[in-house]
């Protein structure tokens, strides 16, 4: 017994070691295997969740759908739009107006549909004379066409008294209505048309006396659905995108146009839960040409529309609803319940750009393999493999080993990989900034002056030396820093602590005995929050509190889990100050943001920043299709929003990168012959721009170093 | 026998059913919302996210919401809100990958700590014993990720060798180099899992082992002049395993844990991380379910653990 006791385990754990010998070393997987120079091995922390581009909200499976899906457009170097799938494109608009006879113009009186299309041509002629911008909108066009009365009936479903689904029928009888093709867009035509026309041209319009609703009960709503259906004036951009030809998906079927049409109405069915879908609302229709031209009418001016078409594009034939019903047949599913979200699609993706999905394991690693028929070239590397590692120390040491090649480096290790020549690292700024936000319906935040002074109190730039390592830089405001919306013109708040202690001095609080800021008797007293779980966050709100409290002001904290933070806090509004970050898109859309319209309960305006000109500004960058306008508009709302100060507007991170140095860029000439050039980031900062044209050498090519 | 088959089994049910109540409640009744609700979000209108909520059922009221989950999990029709796979196929699947862990570490566990529990037992007070009370102390007290940490740079900058995984990244070897190459995977992920183990079991085996070895039929067995090794091995730990037994079947429930920390830091696709992951996405669907059916083998488990004990011990008659 005594034996047996001690030999089986002896025995068993001989057992184990003995694997030992029978696995491969870190040297056979790398040096030892010539395949690993053409695999590209990416490490992650979290695994993806769903690999199709409409459903998908996270950042790993973006980063698989970047490399498998392909939109029609996506941004060069210089963060200009570039073609993809589609060589180019055109933007242009259509304008509609009614007639209205009951209104006169100026000079002319009351016209008829033809009096009126003769007036217009004639001001076009004459334009010369006019006032600059009016005369431009006037060029702007291209042609005018009439369009006749016409008699349409629509319904909508209301609500009833009993909050049953009403039917409403709502007939229009509406009058003749001119077309007006514009060769750009122009935001401001019926505003330059309106000096031509009479001021309340447009506006005198009344829609609803041509409508008749049935049942009856809903003629209240007559002026709402005349709104609606019957608009005085409608701006509808058009773009007409001109697609690749002899594209390919993975399985060879041919791309064509009505993959783009698929895939639009595949993000509008609502039975998909797209989260996209606002992106595409404001679109009307989506036409398909000829196999090789979309057109895409809008209902509105949106000018961030454009940038949705980087969209990648899903195969038709695969997803239509013939195909999921079929796959719903076949795994034995309820066909009428069966949609995108169930389908297989979701786990082994297939679209038609550089890279083709091979396998998934969960939780372990994606594999992809470069597909030979890309329309731009095969990517030089074979594979790229998304590895899921999720411990940041074992990923480090993988890739140590070799058998990762780059992962989620954090500023401490570029420091020390910095050094080393077998490495090269990239650093730039991110697309987010870290801010203190005030809750400007209280006290004693409704001062501009006494969020000035807050902001004045706060040494930012020790926060970005001593929190940050110096991986960041201060932002005054909340464009992109690496845009040209972003005005550079503006001085980050400096730190004066005297300077604050004067400003809050003029709004009335002064020390009292105590040393403590107060007014009327009253202490300057508030609590600043954040959320769990971010330490740079934790870090900032200690030293707010201890400047703060260096100036006089009693700052309370509180250190809420996340949902809490969010769903009792931020949502319902009740806060004074928080810290917390926005992650920004390219586009300028502001609107969700710092409209006054977006202050309610769980909308993103929370700190209630309300500011006429800045409303008037986030509408107009919306609707401008013209950059330099954009950036004009942008630069000045940037003013504004710099001066209000609702936010102390902290710093904007950097990420960083490290990648062995025998990692380059490789291009092939026509004759074959192979250069090689260092891997450089482009000016925004992307050092992956370049990526299907990266490979790994065997050894590091000396010539290139320095 | 039976009626106490039966009684036992309408308890379990009855106590089942009150976990299954108190396990929904406690996780409907946290703050938070499932992953795919991101209010902060600018391209999330109010509308999508109720859809949403619709979707997910989170509009209705509570109990509706807990018949249409336990309906769905009894149909097997239950599906992850994260990436819309069924709920069972994924529990399964990390089952698999969490099995030979357990299995593993489970097997490491009392092979090794009844030689080392027992040996200390005979040898009471010496350094021996000593020391594996030291040592036995020392595991339970160290972190297991500080432990992990330790053996994975400790084994990497010696031998040179992957440890991370379930398998070396991008093997292609089969047959006995592949099973050997898994075993090695196995090997440092199950050890720590052991470690924790067998510094408690060994305790346990030394103290039972000590309480025994003080009866009086023991020492009877001495006085006939039996040789010391029967004594201790035959006499005595035969009656000092009988708690044992019923610890079987308190294993069971472990099938369903696994381990958030070390198979975060060994990148093993087990049941633990997944249960995490789905906890920080609010998946309730994944994470009731794992909840419930470890429910269910906690009950099993101990009625396997009276059974087992009215088997070896004729004492207990019900």
């Amino acid at each position: 017994m005594r034996r047996i006791l001690i030999a089986v385990p002896t025995l068993f754990i001989l057992f184990l070691l003995q694997s030992y010998l029978w696995v491969p070393t870190y040297e056979e997987q790398t040096r030892g295997n010539p395949e690993r120079l053409g695999e590209y091995i990416e490490g992650s922390i979290g695994d993806a969740q769903i690999l199709n581009p409409i459903l998908s909200a996270d950042s790993a499976s973006s980063a698989i759908e970047s490399k498998v899906f392909e939109g029609l457009i996506d941004r060069d170097e210089d963060l200009n739009f570039r073609g993809r799938l589609a060589t180019h494109w055109e933007i242009f608009e259509e304008a509609y107006f009614y007639l209205n006879d009951r209104a006169s113009i100026p000079n002319v009186g009351k016209a008829n549909f033809n009096g009126t299309i003769r007036f217009l041509r004639d001001a076009i002629r004459s334009r010369r004379d006019r006032d600059d911008r009016v005369s431009r909108s006037l060029s702007n066009i291209e042609k005018i066409e009439a369009l006749p009365a016409r008699i349409f009936e629509v319904s909508k479903q209301e609500k009833g008294a009993g909050r049953e689904a009403v039917e409403v029928r709502i007939r229009a009888e509406a009058p003749p209505r001119i077309r007006l093709i514009l060769r750009n867009v122009d935001q401001d035509l019926f505003d330059h048309l309106s000096t031509l026309l009479g001021r309340d041209y447009f506006s005198s319009f009344d829609g609803a006396r041509f409508i008749q609703v049935h049942p009856d009960a809903f003629s209240g709503k007559r002026s709402s659905y005349a709104q609606e259906f019957l608009p005085a004036t409608e701006h509808n951009p058009v773009i007409v995108f001109h697609l690749r030809p002899n594209v390919k998906f993975h399985d060879g079927h041919d791309f064509d146009a009505e993959d783009v049409k698929f895939t639009y109405e595949a993000i509008m069915n609502q039975r998909n839960l797209s989260p996209r879908e606002s992106d595409y609302k404001p679109i009307k229709t989506v036409e398909v040409i000829d196999p090789l031209t979309v057109r895409i009418v809008y209902k509105e001016l949106y000018s961030p529309a454009l940038s949705t078409w980087g969209m990648g594009i899903l195969p038709a034939h695969l997803l239509n609803s013939g195909a999921l019903r079929e796959e719903a047949r076949r795994r034995g599913r309820d066909p009428d319940k069966f949609t995108l979200r169930q389908s297989e699609f979701s786990r082994r993706p297939l679209g038609c750009g550089p890279f083709r999905f091979r396998e998934w394991r969960s939780d372990q690693y994606i594999v992809l393999e470069h597909f030979e028929d890309y329309w731009e070239g095969s990517p030089n590397y074979k594979r790229y493999t998304f590895r899921i590692v999720p411990d940041l120390l074992t990923q480090e040491m993988e890739f140590y080993a070799g058998t990762v090649d780059s992962y989620g480096v954090q500023p401490h290790q570029v420091a020390r990989l910095g050094k080393d020549p077998t490495y090269q690292s990239f650093s730039g700024l991110s697309f987010g900034y870290t801010y203190i936000g005030y809750n400007m319906r209280r006290e004693p935040f409704k001062d501009r002056r006494v969020r000035k002074a807050l902001g004045m109190a706060i040494d930012v730039d020790k926060i970005i030396k001593y929190v940050l390592y110096g991986q960041g830089e201060r932002i005054t405001g909340p464009f992109v820093k690496q845009t040209d919306y972003y005005n550079h013109a503006i001085d980050p708040l400096p730190y004066d602590p005297e300077g604050a202690l004067r400003l809050l001095a003029e709004v009335g609080w002064n020390k009292g005995p105590e040393g403590w800021l107060e007014r009327d008797g009253k202490r300057l007293q508030f609590t600043l929050i954040t959320n769990q779980g971010n330490n740079l966050r934790k870090a900032i709100l200690s030293i707010a509190q201890d400047s703060w409290k260096n100036i006089g002001i009693d700052v309370r904290t509180d250190v809420l889990e996340w949902a809490v933070f969010i769903q009792e806090r931020v949502n319902k509004l009740d806060f004074d100050a928080l810290i917390l970050g926005w992650a920004m898109g390219i586009e300028p859309d502001l609107y969700q943001i710092w409209h006054s319209s977006q202050t309610g309960p769980n909308q993103l305006n929370f700190v209630a920043f309300r500011n006429d000109e800045a409303d008037d500004l986030i509408i107009k960058i919306r609707q401008e299709y013209d950059h330099d306008r954009q950036v004009q508009y942008c630069r000045r709302l940037h003013e504004i929003i710099a001066k209000e100060q609702p936010y102390t507007f902290l710093y904007v991170g950097k990420w960083t990168a490290v990648l062995d140095k025998r990692i380059v860029i490789m291009d092939v000439d026509p004759d074959g012959q192979k250069r090689y050039s260092p891997i450089k980031p482009t000016k925004t900062g992307n050092y992956t721009f370049y990526f299907n044209k990266w490979i790994k050498l065997e050894v590091p090519r000396i010539a290139m170093e320095g | 026998m039976g009626a106490f088959l039966a009684r036992s089994a309408i308890q379990k049910f009855i106590t089942l059913f009150f976990v299954s109540i108190i396990s929904f409640l406690i996780i409907h009744l946290a703050p938070g919302e499932p992953s795919q609700i991101d209010p902060l979000n600018p391209k999330f209108t109010q509308e999508v996210l109720e859809r949403f909520r619709k979707e997910f059922h989170l509009d209705k009221p509570l109990h509706v919401q807990y018949l249409y989950f336990y309906r769905d999990l009894l149909t097997g029709k239950s599906v992850s809100w994260k990436d819309n796979r069924p709920v069972l196929r994924k529990i399964y699947e990390r089952f698999l990958n969490s099995l030979p862990l357990f299995i593993l570490g489970t097997l490491i566990t009392w092979t090794l700590s009844f030689p080392v529990g027992i040996h200390a037992a005979i040898r009471r007070g010496s350094f021996y014993d000593r020391s594996t009370t030291f040592l036995a102390y020392l595991l339970i007290s160290i972190p297991s990720f500080f432990f992990a940490y330790m053996l994975i740079i400790f084994v990497v900058t010696h031998f040179h060798v992957p440890v991370i995984g379930m398998e070396t990244f991008g093997i292609s070897s089969k047959g006995w180099h592949f099973l050997m190459d898994r075993v090695w995977h196995l090997l440092l992920p199950s050890v720590l899992f052991a470690a924790g183990g067998i510094a408690v079991l060994s305790r346990y085996v030394r103290n039972q082992m000590l309480e025994v070895e003080g009866q009086d039929y023991v020492r009877t067995a001495k006085a006939k002049g039996l040789p010391p090794d029967k004594v201790h091995y035959k006499h005595a730990l035969r009656n000092a395993l009988l708690p044992f037994v019923t610890m079987f079947g308190l294993i069971l429930p472990g099938l369903l844990g696994g381990s958030i920390i070390i198979e975060s830091i060994f990148s093993w696709p087990g049941m633990g991380r997944m249960a995490y992951e789905a906890i920080l996405a609010r998946d309730y669907p994944l994470i009731l379910s794992v909840n419930f059916i470890s429910a269910i083998l906690v009950l099993v488990g101990t009625f396997i653990s009276d059974l087992l004990y009215m088997v070896v011990d004729p004492r207990i008659r019900l």
